[in-house]
């Protein structure tokens, strides 16, 4: 299962049935990021589409179109785009349409587009079930960045995910028995939509599979932990201090940085260095990148050596592959660079050990300990210091000494802002002990914290993490066929017992790149099974407390009474 | 031993994998032995211009270790399986039997409004009137009190129209005029400027017709235009593309050649694969040199697009020339080649010698001075008799023709049946000789 292939194969499905001819490719705002997540401008000019268009874009109607061009419409099938579609048709821009919908469209939708094709410039009308974000080959998300509106589905987000999955399913040709966790109303809610629509479907999910595979939805309330920790690999520690958006990223803010970088593209896709290092530790990449450098500072020391003109062919040959490399290059060790910056200005080092050491081990004493030496540091942002305070609220939330109370107070003698500390109630009613059915603390972990520290750029250290996402744990009674039927009930009548070989996991609340990287070990240590991730969206801490933020706004108080020196108007 | 014979590292030429020891013997070797080829250099200079300046900055031994770092590392992502496409539900035969039945009946109306407005055209004279409410049965504006189209009351002022076409009723403002000229150019594209020339002069020179009738003959009259129109820059395209279509043939074939000799086979010559790689070059100049002229081609101020597109295919097109063009194998030099193919004869004829002792004694036959073989073998050239030596060397024209053309598909099929035929002369030859030994 790889959904970054699945959706390429629907898009040079797309391009080539439309016959040669130079082609402009009109999309929405959702399935531009479809297409982004896996093509750059430059491959798709390849396949003859020369022009992007978004039928959303406020200038769009008012523009002028070019007769002589072919038109691939790729849509969703929403009330809005038909709506737009229905004018596009009426006054047609280009000279033929081929139209492409992401996902399963009504029939009545079909009829009113025939009806407004008065130029008859349509000569397809299909079905592509891509309706979701391809990250990486074992990674997809929906794309929504909150999915909660006190503590249940936002109608609108429940449809998407419902649209998202189907989709999903469809370009895997998989139709999975449904595992749902019992203890979230939200994961039913999920599944049962999705197998509503597979009956109603009955006829496109009659795929001839040999082993039935599994759908396994979770909550993300059930692991509070991954989400707010420090990450140490590089994708997963870009998205954390940087932000991935639909695998770019803004570095306009970064001092001194060039216009052409002030936006990069991460994608594994087209950038080899990124492919090999996207799971390496901070550490390791650093070494990486400093080769690359060294060959690079070597090279303009000797280099004036070219005086036959078999030298500078053999230059001119290699030359555009060189410049992509150097390009790519540049661009990482920018990021790396700021990377580096942000570890040693926020004394990351020492926040994230405290955080290992909470996630994975019981020491209360001196947990709380350290997490107060760190309140007093005033190099230690004040998100990090809310979020330690955060980790410290929900491990010992039930222990006879806990001291809440009085990190709280120290929280506001650094002048943490309202909002922040509001979030630490938000979190304890969004994913404490009540919300949740596995013990998430369970694992006593007697592994030290291990730091190496590895001379690699100047000031790149090398961490190891000890912390594993429940989500491991999870995987590794599923692969070994021990995952309690009344913790993951099935729906409908399915047998149960049996070791599904191909399993897509998908997490309502977002997913982490942290748990991404299990995921992708996972399948590398069982090659037997293939295990797919999904979730409504890939969170970053940030990213991750908005969406608490919003899940429990007007949600009353219940399980945090006792935090009384947090207020709410 | 054989085992470490297929993978080899260290400091290898990347045409005749040689192991060089060093960076620096490397680049020796290189300068002394692969430094033909000039002229896809020749076609490369002006693109790389610019370029040429930052290479020459660089160390191409350190551009090799570069390279070597990048592409022999394993991607950490990898795809564990190819994916199929997945499935697909088409809704075109729906979408186009629901457009038919509206369109049939659109298609058949405006037919009938040109076929009336032809007959309009015709009708002059003080009894106009009368023949066009003959044609077209005007509606009775008795019971009509609002215009349909606007809703204002008809009065004194505002009186009532009748649509010339559809017999309907507007008020003057909603009224369309439909000028004489242009209905000429609607009934009969072609020859409209001459029938106009003899046909009696108008009173006045348009029709009033009611905006339902309009739209219907302007929306036929515009396809029809657009098809007659095809802009210059679809032109330049279809060339690009068409070249471009015969330079991925060539570059196939071209890998299939290198292939070829790279492994010691003989189907092809040098010459052919370096004039191949000649053609490729050309041809990379022309479309470099069309995409050049689509992007600098006029664009009106209405059609900003057409800028970006014209843009967008300079840019396709310089980076197909690079990514796929310039990263094609150099062909191998003379002496490469000697080595390759002695190394392969050598390997060849062990293999032979092993399997098939019949090759064996052929092989004796051949070789050894004076046999009756040899004799035959003469006469039969002398003669010119033999239908084999006669076939053989029919191909052998063929062949030389192809290649002159380029053909070197043909050359392939044809040397094959070159070696079929020289195996059955040899086995011809044999027998003959056994048959005289034996006679013997």
């Amino acid at each position: 299962m790889n959904v970054i292939a699945a959706v390429k194969a629907y898009v040079v499905k797309m391009t080539e049935e439309s016959e040669p001819g130079m082609k402009v490719l009109l999309m929405d705002k959702e399935t531009t990021s479809v297409i982004s997540m896996v093509y750059g401008q430059s491959e798709i000019q390849q396949k003859e589409v020369f022009l992007l268009e978004r039928i959303d874009s406020p200038n769009y109607a008012n523009s002028t179109g070019l007769r002589y061009l072919k038109c691939l419409v790729f849509l969703r099938p929403t009330q809005q785009n038909i709506e737009a579609l229905c004018a596009e048709l009426r006054n047609p821009k280009y000279g033929a349409y081929y139209v492409y919908f992401s996902n399963i469209i009504a029939k009545a939708d079909i009829k009113l587009l025939a009806e407004h094709d008065e130029h008859e410039v349509v000569k397809e009308v299909q079905e592509l079930y891509m309706d979701y974000l391809a990250v990486n080959p074992h990674l997809f998300s929906i794309g929504l960045p909150t999915c909660m509106n006190s503590l249940s589905w936002q109608q609108g987000a429940l449809q998407r995910t419902v649209q998202g999955i189907i989709s999903l399913l469809l370009s895997l040709k998989k139709c999975p028995a449904i595992r749902f966790q019992a203890n979230s109303g939200l994961c039913k809610d999920l599944g049962t939509r999705i197998d509503e629509v597979m009956s109603k479907e009955s006829s496109l999910f009659a795929f001839g599979q040999s082993s039935q595979p599994l759908l396994l939805i979770i909550d993300r309330r059930d692991d509070p932990i991954t989400p707010l920790l420090n990450q140490w690999t590089y994708q997963a520690m870009v998205h954390e201090l940087l932000t991935i958006n639909n695998n770019r990223v803004n570095l306009s803010n970064v001092p001194g940085v060039s216009k052409d970088l002030s936006e990069v593209v991460l994608s594994a896709e087209q950038d080899s260095f990124y492919a090999k290092n996207i799971f390496m530790n901070y550490g390791e990449i650093g070494q990486n990148i400093k080769q690359l450098m060294d060959q690079f500072q070597a090279k303009a020391k000797s280099h004036q050596k070219i005086e036959s003109i078999a030298d500078m062919k053999s230059f001119v040959e290699t030359y555009p592959q060189f410049k992509k490399l150097s390009g790519n290059v540049t661009k990482h060790v920018t990021v790396v660079g700021e990377l580096s910056a942000m570890v040693n200005k926020h004394h990351l080092l020492d926040v994230s050990e405290v955080e290992q050491e909470i996630s994975s081990q019981n020491d209360h004493s001196s947990h709380l300990h350290s997490i107060k030496k760190l309140l007093s540091n005033e190099k230690v942002r004040n998100s990090d210091a809310v979020k330690l305070v955060m980790l410290y609220a929900l491990r010992y939330q039930n222990h006879s000494s806990n001291e809440l109370t009085g990190l709280v107070e120290a929280l506001k003698k650094r002048n943490v802002s309202e909002r922040l500390l509001r979030n630490i109630v938000n979190i304890m009613e969004y994913a404490g002990s009540h919300a949740r059915q596995s013990d998430l603390f369970n694992v006593e972990n007697a592994v030290k914290i291990t730091k190496r520290f590895i001379k690699g750029l100047s000031g790149v250290d090398n961490v190891y993490t000890q912390h594993k996402p429940l989500l491991h744990e999870t995987l590794e009674e599923l692969v070994k066929g021990r995952l309690k039927d009344h913790l993951y009930p099935y729906i409908g009548n399915h047998f149960s017992g049996a070791k599904p070989q191909d399993v897509i996991i998908f997490m309502v609340g977002g997913v982490t790149y942290e748990e991404s990287l299990t995921v992708h070990t996972f399948n590398k240590n069982y090659p037997s099974c293939s295990i797919l991730l999904g979730g409504t969206t890939v969170h970053n801490s940030a990213s991750f407390l908005e969406e608490v933020e919003q899940a429990t706004r007007n949600v009353p108080r219940r399980h945090t009474r006792n935090i009384r020196n947090i207020k709410f108007d | 031993m054989a085992e470490a014979d297929s993978i080899r590292e260290g400091f290898l030429c990347p045409i005749c994998h040689k192991d060089m020891r060093s960076p620096n013997n490397l680049i020796t070797h290189f300068q002394d032995l692969h430094s033909e080829e000039q002229d896809i250099l020749k076609s490369i200079k002006d693109i790389y211009g610019i370029a040429k300046k930052k290479i020459l900055k660089i160390d191409d031994k350190d551009l090799e270790l570069f390279k070597k770092e990048i592409t022999l590392e394993k991607y950490y992502l990898e795809y564990s399986e190819p994916q199929q496409p997945g499935p697909v539900r088409s809704h075109t035969d729906y979408f186009k039997s629901v457009r038919r039945e509206r369109l049939d009946h659109r298609t058949t109306e405006t037919n009938k409004l040109v076929i009336r407005l032809d007959r309009l055209l015709r009708f002059y004279g003080s009894d106009r009137k009368q023949q066009e409410q003959e044609l077209v049965a005007w509606l009775d504006g008795s019971t009509v009190s609002r215009c349909p189209s606007c809703a204002s009351t008809f009065n004194i002022t505002r009186r009532q129209h009748h649509c010339r076409l559809c017999g309907s009723i507007m008020c003057n403002s909603c009224s369309c005029f439909l000028s004489y000229e242009t209905a000429q150019t609607i009934v009969a594209p072609v020859s409209s400027v001459s029938n106009r020339e003899h046909g009696p002069s108008r009173e006045s020179d348009s029709l009033r017709i009611c905006h339902h009738c309009l739209d219907m003959l302007e929306s036929r009259r515009r396809v029809q235009i657009e098809q007659m129109i095809q802009p210059i820059i679809c032109q330049l395209y279809s060339h690009l593309q068409k070249n471009k279509f015969q330079i991925q043939s060539s570059v196939d074939m071209y890998n299939k050649m290198y292939n070829s000799l790279i492994s010691g086979e003989t189907t092809y010559l040098l010459q052919d694969l370096q004039a191949l790689r000649t053609t490729i070059a050309d041809k990379a100049q022309m479309i470099d040199t069309l995409s050049k002229k689509i992007a600098s081609l006029p664009v009106e101020v209405e059609t900003p697009k057409a800028a970006a597109l014209q843009n967008s295919i300079r840019k396709a097109t310089s980076i197909y020339i690079k990514d796929y063009l310039l990263t094609l194998p150099a062909p191998p030099s003379l002496q490469e080649l000697e080595k390759l193919r002695r190394s392969c004869v050598v390997k060849s004829s062990e293999e032979e010698l092993v399997p098939t002792p019949r090759t064996n004694i052929k092989k004796v036959t051949v070789t050894t001075g004076w046999s009756p073989a040899h004799v035959t073998n003469d006469r039969a050239v002398a003669e010119d008799e033999d239908p084999l030596l006669e076939q053989m060397s029919i191909v052998r024209n063929y062949i030389a023709q192809a290649r002159k053309a380029q053909r070197f598909e043909e050359v392939a099929s044809l040397q094959e049946n070159l070696d079929m035929l020289k195996k059955m002369y040899r086995e011809q030859q044999q027998t003959m000789s056994n048959n005289t030994k034996s006679d013997k």
